[in-house]
């Protein structure tokens, strides 16, 4: 009850912030019928899944300060489970999305207990590396379909227990539930025992330990959230495009990306995942259909987009965050 | 100064005003917007780029311009005659080679830009994304390039291809190998069975080259010859030294690659460096022939095969191939080749299938699609045509197979299979590294 009570309690938020909050609640609630074409909407679908996929990686690289980059493999546990649940089984969606999340947090754990064993850059590499093997091998797996990847059967008329629909309103639905969930928990998080011993292994790992703090174990379960989370986001990949491969859901470009919008928004705060999502999503989606296709103007949209990144992170290297707290100090 | 920013906003917001309502008038004649999909940057943006062009200059000089020379019925309509003249309109996306970017792209076509229909995508992984969108919201989608077998066997109801997929490209190369066992190949005797019996393959390890690789052990095992090799390599890696490495270390007589172009360029250095020696050199077509592969290699590829759908020298055997070839190397420098070829079929064929139809309705597309049969002649292509089965893969197209072969200090391809259109001597054994 307590849990829940501190989820919803958003009393300690500045006003501005609950306004905003408020307001953003709103806009998404009405999004679909503001008239905004299938495109808008598929880059607002977008936005949702890498702010759940932020989110869940800012529990243990924002507020476990651990730079994890390696978050990409736990999309493919998700995706990969819905997939092949589906195409063997007929499973539906309802039932394989929670398996995956099972499977991803065993595997986290088998994963994360040596892995936290490594500090700093090592650990950093190290999670690159696991990932890029879990890659390997799907790519190599006939029997996942290997670099062929698994197509999902398309289903003539639409399946709410296989979660296939014509209109992608009904996707963005979903995935807004899931994205409001992932606050919440995000909100009862940071409150939690878990959330401060965090901080505090974050600020100093000795000086927890030696208040009783057991940090691996603490960041072995923060590692484990976090790829339960972009595993319910890899689940609704799989649906949502109705086709993997071990390249769209396991390749390092994703986790860099899933980690790069957090850092971006402003690591170890509530809304930088989403506010990273919000800015580096639409840039990235908007100046591809814009820029993509014109002669003449080949790799402008790849430019503006990494300059814009590097021009943030110079300015304030807490993120886009940081700069509106800096803003609102003055 | 405040004046003049006011004056200058002012301004600015009239002539864009006036942009946004005239610009329709201007564009009151009739079109038909077809979405093409496209690699146009990233790794492949190379061959992405050749193909918008080649798609666009089909789209202008073929279908909506009347050019009275070329001996093709479509360049006396100027625009799609049952439509009322309307001229075909394509509208291109960058999918840079990522599925999930494809589908978004592919909606955005659809529901936004209004699209009739889609064209596209080339990597056959954003094809599956791409196509999953136009089944799920019942837009015909006509593939002029991906060749992996699986697209046509899903049972999809608005899907169809044009070109031949890797089964057939992979059966004509195990047929150049059992020609040359009996004696039919242009120019070269008969070579024991023996000298030919080992083939390694590298083949890029996404969707299509996987799919390569897997075609190329079936039918080994079904003409009688050993796989002693099979890699799968990423084709954006920096280095491919331990993949020539292995390939050299099976000693095959024959080495067969699926590759785009940067890869294709980088393996071909690498067994250069390590002077690989088999006696035969085969590439399934993408990096093998584009137009930068010989560029940059030059008369290192003295004797490399590729197989592809479109020769420069069929203008030998096929006139309009010929006087198409001419006009498009006179607009951008280049031969067509097989991938650009396909595109232009890719345009012809919808116009053909709009004309057809009579309307823009899905259905009657759609219906025009399973109907449709345009004679070969009306193609750049040596095919026989264009018809689609059941599944929706066309069954009137063919493969060739070229060679490189030096010639007067340029790489000229000369075709080497189908034996009865070989325009040279085949070179054989592959002759080593100049």
């Amino acid at each position: 009850m307590e849990t829940l009570r501190d989820a919803f309690d958003f009393r300690d938020f500045s006003k501005p912030e609950k306004v905003g909050f408020v307001i953003f609640t709103l806009f998404l609630l009405v999004f679909p019928w503001l008239g905004a074409g299938s495109f808008v909407k598929a880059v607002v679908i977008q936005f949702l899944l890498f702010s759940l996929f932020g989110m869940g990686w800012n529990t243990i690289g924002g507020y476990g300060g651990q730079v994890e980059l390696g978050k990409a493999q736990y999309v493919g546990i998700g995706a990969y489970t819905v997939a092949l649940a589906m195409v063997w089984w007929k499973i539906p969606f309802w039932v394989s999305m929670p398996i995956g999340v099972l499977i991803a947090l065993g595997y986290s754990f088998i994963i994360g207990y040596p892995l936290f064993r490594l500090k700093g850059h090592y650990f950093a590499i190290a999670t690159i590396c696991t990932s890029l093997v879990l890659q390997d091998i799907f790519i190599n797996w006939k029997l996942v379909g290997a670099a062929k990847g698994i197509e999902l059967p398309i289903h003539e008329h639409p399946d709410f227990l296989y979660m296939q629909f014509k209109s992608d309103t009904y996707y963005f639905y979903f995935i807004m539930a899931l994205f409001y969930v992932a606050i919440f928990y995000m909100n009862w998080f940071r409150k939690s025992k878990l959330g401060y011993q965090l901080r505090m292994i974050k600020e100093d790992e000795e000086a927890a330990e030696s208040l009783g703090i057991d940090a691996r174990w603490c960041k072995i379960k923060a590692y484990s959230i976090a790829s339960a989370f972009v595993a319910v986001g890899g689940g609704f990949l799989a649906v949502y495009n109705l086709y993997i491969d071990p390249y769209s859901v396991m390749d390092l470009d994703l986790s860099i990306k899933i980690a790069l919008m957090a850092m971006l928004g402003g690591a170890g705060s509530m809304w930088g995942p989403i506010i990273g999502s919000a800015f580096l999503v639409p840039l990235d989606r908007f100046l591809g259909s814009w820029l993509g296709a014109h002669k003449g103007l080949i790799g402008v949209d790849f430019m503006i987009y990494s300059a814009l990144i590097m021009i943030v992170s110079a300015y304030q290297p807490r993120g886009i965050w940081g700069i509106i707290e800096q803003f609102r100090k003055r | 100064m405040k004046m003049n920013k006011t004056f200058f906003i002012f301004a600015s917001g009239l002539i864009l005003f006036f942009l946004m309502v005239c610009s329709p008038l201007y564009a009151a004649e009739k079109e038909i917007k077809i979405g093409v999909l496209y690699p146009l940057s990233g790794a492949a943006a190379t061959i992405g780029r050749d193909l918008q062009k080649a798609a666009e200059w089909t789209a202008e000089e073929l279908v909506n311009n009347k050019k009275p020379d070329i001996d093709l019925l479509m360049t006396k309509w100027g625009g799609i005659p049952n439509l009322g003249g309307a001229k075909i309109k394509l509208i291109f996306a960058d999918h840079r080679g990522e599925p999930d970017r494809g589908a978004d792209l592919a909606k955005r076509l659809i529901e936004d830009d209004k699209v009739v229909g889609l064209m596209g995508a080339y990597h056959s992984s954003v094809t599956k994304t791409v196509s999953a969108v136009a089944e799920r919201y019942q837009v015909p989608m006509i593939n002029d390039s991906s060749t992996s077998p699986d697209l046509t066997r899903r049972g999809f109801k608005w899907f169809w291809r044009c070109t031949p997929h890797d089964e057939f490209f992979t059966k004509d190369l195990f047929e150049l190998l059992k020609g040359l066992s009996e004696g039919k190949v242009k120019g070269v005797k008969t070579i024991p069975k023996d000298q030919l019996k080992n083939l390694a393959y590298a083949c890029e390890n996404t969707e299509w080259g996987s799919s390569v690789g897997k075609v190329i052990e079936t039918y080994a095992k079904e003409y009688g010859f050993n796989v002693v090799k099979g890699i799968l390599y990423d084709s954006k890696s920096p280095d491919l030294t331990s993949e020539a490495r292995a390939l050299i270390a099976a000693k095959p007589d024959c080495m067969l690659f699926a590759s785009y172009l940067s890869d294709s360029i980088l393996m071909i250095r690498t067994l250069k460096g390590m002077k690989a020696s088999p006696n035969f050199f085969w590439g399934q077509n993408a990096g093998f022939e584009m137009a930068d592969f010989p560029k940059t290699l030059g008369a290192d590829i003295n004797g490399v095969l590729t197989r592809t759908v479109f020769i420069a020298k069929i203008a030998k055997v096929k006139r309009i191939a010929g006087q198409i070839n001419e006009l498009y190397k006179k607009k951008y420098g280049d031969d067509v080749t097989g991938a650009t070829g396909r595109s232009i079929v890719g345009v012809q064929t919808w116009a053909y299938v709009l004309n057809r139809a009579g309307s823009t309705d899905k259905k009657a597309i759609q219906k025009a699609c399973n109907d449709i049969n345009i004679p070969g002649y009306e193609l750049v292509m040596p095919w026989d045509g264009v018809k689609f089965d059941a599944t929706g893969q066309n069954i009137l197209g063919k493969g060739l197979i070229g060679q490189y072969q030096w010639k007067e200090g340029k790489n000229e391809l000369e075709i080497i299979y189908p034996f009865d259109l070989a325009t040279a001597n085949m070179i054989y054994p592959f002759p080593g590294w100049k």
